[in-house]
C-alpha cells in the first residue's frame, strides 16, 4: 500500500526532473504547451491584470491563482501541484474502493491501474491541469458513497466550476437523492398526471435540496466573484468558448470531417444539432439505468460524452480513465478479455494517429483516411462500453440507498 | 578692415568644414547605395506539412558602411501564420527579433482572417556577414474546402523587401523611391527612414491539403448513419442491462 504510493510518487517526481532537463537541452519540448499558458497567466495576475490577457487561455482563472508560486516561487510548483493530484486521486480510488466492499490488497491493485498507468503519469509531469479535476470528481463520488453531502455538494459546485462536463453528473446525483418509489403501485397507475406529480415530487426532498442548494451556491458564487473580477471575458474564454467551440481541425471525433466540410454551410446549425442529440439521448438513458451505482453511472457518462463530442482530444481520456478502477473490480471479464479490449482501444487510436501525422507534418491529404478513423474509433468505444455493462455484475446492495 | 577679413576667413571655414561633412555623408550614403544595388535577398521553404520554415538568404555586398542596419518585411498571404509566444520562445537562443503588424489569432481558419506583416530585425553586430540566413517557423491554417475537386491549396510566399539604413547617411541624398518608413526597431518604439534594395528573387510557393468539398453528402450521411448505429446499439444495451430496485 505505501509501497504503491511512495513509488508512484517517486516516479512522477522524477519524470519531471527529467521534463526540466529535456526542455533545457533538446529542441523537443517535454512541457506541454498548457503549462505555458498557465505560467504567463499567472504571470499576469502577479502583475495585477486579467489572466486572460494570454492568449488561448481558456480556464478558470483559478488555475492561474493557484499557479502564481510559479512567478514567486520556482517554474516547477505547478507540476508539483498536478502530480499531488493525481496521487491524492489514487488514495480517492482507494477509499472509495474499501467504501463499495473491496479488499485491502484487490483496492491496492486497482489503484495501481492509475498510478502507474503512463497516461496520467504522462499528463501530470508535463503540466496538464486535468488530474485536479479527476481528484475533485473522486472526491466527490467518495462523499456521495459515505454520504457526506455538504462536502460532496461543495467538491461538485467547484468542480463544474472548473469544467463544464461534470454538469452531466447532476441527473444521477439527483436520481440518486430522491425518495425513492415506495410501494403501492396500483394506485399510482391510475392516473398518469398523479404519477408524473409523484415523480416530479420525489425530486423535493431535504438532501436533495440540500445538495442542489450547496452547489449551486458554490458554483454561482465562484462565478460572480470572477465576473465581478474579470468581467465577460471569463465567462466567454471559461464556458462559452467551449460551448460553442467549433473546432474544425482534425481530432478523434467522428464528426470532425463533417463539421469541416459544412462549417460555412447553412447545415451547420442543424447538422450540429444532430451530433448533440445521441448524446443527450444516451445521457439520460444510462442516467436513469444506473444512477443506483453512481461511479458505473459517472463512468459511462463520461466516455459517452467524450465519445460523441464534436471535438475529442486525448486530453478527454482521463475524465473518464479516473472512473475505470472503481467500475472494473464488478466486471466478470476475463484478465485476457480485459487485455484484449485494451489493445483495442490503443489500436483504434493508433489507426487515426497515423494518417493525422501525414497530414501534419508531411503535408499528405488524409482527410478520407482520418474521418474513416474516426468512425472507427466510436464503434471500437461503443463495442468496448457494451462489454462493459454486459459482463458488469452489480454489489446487491440496491436496497441500501434509504435504509442508513 | 581686420574684423571684416575675420569674418571672411571664419565663413571660409565653416564652408570648408560644412563640405568635408557633406564629403563623408556622401561618401557613406555613395557605400549604401553601392549597397542597395549589389545585396540581393532571396526566400525558401522547408520542412513539409503544416508547419514549414522560411528561410529567407541575404547576401550582402562587401563594401558596405560598417554600421549597416538591416530590416527585412515579410508580408504574408493569410493562409499562415506565426506563433508569437513561439517566437518569443526562439529568440532566446536566436540573434534576431521579429515584430508583427496585429495580433495573431491562431486558431482561425485561413478565409476568416487577413494577412500579416512580419518586420525581421537580425542583429549584425557592426560587423556585415557575406550571407545572412534567417528562419522563420510558420503554420498553414485550415483553408475552406475545395469544390473542384482539387486537394491541395497554393499558398505563395512574395519575396521579402529588405530595408537598409546607416546612421551615418542622411537618406536625402538617396533617391526618394527607394525610402520607406518602417519602425527602427523590434520593440516599435519610433519609425525610422529605410532604404529598399532593388533586387528581388522568385517567389516561394508550397501546399496545404484541404477538405473535399464534393463529398459532403456521403460525408454527412455516412457519419451520422454510423453515430446513429452505434447509439441505438448502445441504448439497446443500456435498457437490457439497467440496475433495478426490487
Amino acid at each position: 500500500n505505501r509501497v504503491l504510493f511512495t513509488a508512484s510518487v517517486a516516479i512522477r517526481l522524477a519524470l519531471v526532473a527529467y521534463g526540466d532537463y529535456q526542455d533545457r537541452t533538446m529542441a523537443v519540448k517535454y512541457t506541454d504547451i498548457d503549462y505555458h499558458v498557465f505560467t504567463d497567466a499567472a504571470r499576469f495576475i502577479t502583475k495585477g491584470e486579467s489572466p486572460y490577457n494570454r492568449s488561448t487561455y481558456r480556464y478558470t482563472p483559478l488555475i492561474a491563482w493557484l499557479l502564481t508560486p510559479n512567478i514567486y516561487l520556482n517554474p516547477m510548483f505547478g507540476k508539483l501541484l498536478f502530480i499531488i493530484c493525481d496521487v491524492l486521486s489514487g488514495l480517492l480510488m482507494y477509499r472509495i474502493l474499501c467504501l463499495r466492499g473491496l479488499g485491502s490488497q484487490a483496492a491496492c491493485r486497482m489503484c495501481s491501474l492509475w498510478l502507474l498507468n503512463p497516461l496520467p503519469i504522462g499528463v501530470s509531469s508535463r503540466g496538464n491541469a486535468e488530474s485536479i479535476l479527476a481528484a475533485l470528481v473522486l472526491g466527490t463520488l467518495l462523499c456521495m458513497e459515505g454520504r457526506r453531502l455538504v462536502w460532496a455538494a461543495m467538491l461538485y459546485g467547484l468542480s463544474v466550476h472548473m469544467k463544464i462536463y461534470p454538469i452531466t453528473y447532476a441527473l444521477p446525483i439527483c436520481l440518486t437523492l430522491r425518495t425513492p418509489d415506495t410501494g403501492a403501485g396500483e394506485e399510482k397507475e391510475r392516473q398518469t398526471w398523479r404519477r408524473l406529480l409523484g415523480f416530479i415530487r420525489s425530486f423535493l426532498n431535504q438532501e436533495l435540496l440540500l445538495f442542489a442548494g450547496v452547489a449551486a451556491g458554490v458554483f454561482c458564487g465562484l462565478t460572480s466573484f470572477f465576473y465581478h473580477m474579470y468581467g465577460w471575458e471569463f465567462l466567454h474564454e471559461t464556458y462559452l468558448y467551449h460551448l460553442t467551440r467549433r473546432d474544425i481541425r482534425h481530432n478523434f471525433s467522428p464528426y470532425f470531417y463533417m463539421l469541416y466540410l459544412t462549417a460555412d454551410s447553412s447545415w451547420s446549425l442543424g447538422l450540429g444539432l444532430a451530433a448533440f442529440l445521441p448524446q443527450l439521448i444516451l445521457l439520460l438513458l444510462v442516467s436513469w439505468a444506473f444512477h443506483l451505482d453512481l461511479a458505473l453511472c459517472c463512468f459511462l457518462h463520461t466516455a459517452i460524452f467524450v465519445s460523441f463530442n464534436k471535438v475529442c482530444t486525448s486530453q478527454y481520456f482521463l475524465w473518464y480513465l479516473c472512473l475505470l478502477p472503481l467500475v472494473i473490480p464488478r466486471l466478470s471479464l476475463s484478465p485476457k478479455q480485459g487485455m484484449g479490449l485494451l489493445a483495442l482501444w490503443f489500436a483504434g487510436q493508433g489507426v487515426w494517429l497515423g494518417p493525422a501525422y501525414f497530414l501534419e507534418f508531411e503535408g499528405y491529404n488524409t482527410f478520407l483516411l482520418i474521418w474513416l478513423a474516426g468512425l472507427l474509433f466510436l464503434v471500437i468505444n461503443c463495442f468496448i462500453l457494451i462489454q462493459i455493462i454486459a459482463h458488469y455484475k452489480p454489489e446487491q446492495t440496491a436496497q441500501r440507498l434509504k435504509s442508513d | 578692415m581686420y574684423f571684416l577679413l575675420f569674418f571672411t576667413l571664419a565663413c571660409l571655414s565653416t564652408c570648408y568644414c560644412r563640405t568635408e561633412n557633406d564629403e563623408k555623408a556622401e561618401s557613406m550614403c555613395g557605400l549604401l547605395r553601392q549597397s542597395l544595388t549589389s545585396t540581393s535577398v532571396s526566400v525558401e521553404i522547408d520542412k513539409k506539412g503544416f508547419h514549414r520554415d522560411v528561410v529567407t538568404t541575404v547576401e550582402f555586398s562587401p563594401d558596405g558602411p560598417s554600421d549597416l542596419q538591416a530590416l527585412v518585411v515579410h508580408k504574408w498571404p493569410r493562409g499562415i501564420y506565426v506563433d508569437p509566444y513561439q517566437l518569443a520562445s526562439l529568440s532566446e537562443h536566436t540573434d534576431w527579433q521579429v515584430l508583427l503588424d496585429s495580433a495573431i489569432d491562431l486558431e482561425v481558419p485561413a478565409h476568416k482572417t487577413v494577412g500579416l506583416v512580419a518586420f525581421v530585425f537580425p542583429a549584425l553586430h557592426g560587423r556585415i556577414p557575406r550571407l545572412l540566413k534567417v528562419t522563420v517557423p510558420v503554420h498553414g491554417r485550415y483553408h475552406e474546402p475545395s469544390f473542384d475537386g482539387k486537394k491541395f491549396t497554393s499558398i505563395d510566399l512574395d519575396p521579402p523587401e529588405l530595408l537598409l539604413r546607416t546612421g551615418k547617411c542622411q537618406l536625402s541624398y538617396l533617391d526618394p523611391h527607394t525610402i520607406v518608413d518602417a519602425p527602427c526597431t523590434a520593440d516599435n518604439s519610433s519609425i525610422c527612414q529605410w532604404a529598399r534594395i532593388q533586387h528581388k528573387q522568385g517567389q516561394a510557393s508550397f501546399q496545404l491539403p484541404v477538405g473535399d468539398g464534393l463529398l459532403v453528402i456521403p460525408v454527412c450521411s455516412a457519419t451520422l448513419l454510423v453515430t446513429l448505429v452505434c447509439c441505438v446499439a448502445l441504448a439497446k444495451t443500456v435498457w437490457k442491462h439497467q440496475l433495478f430496485t426490487h
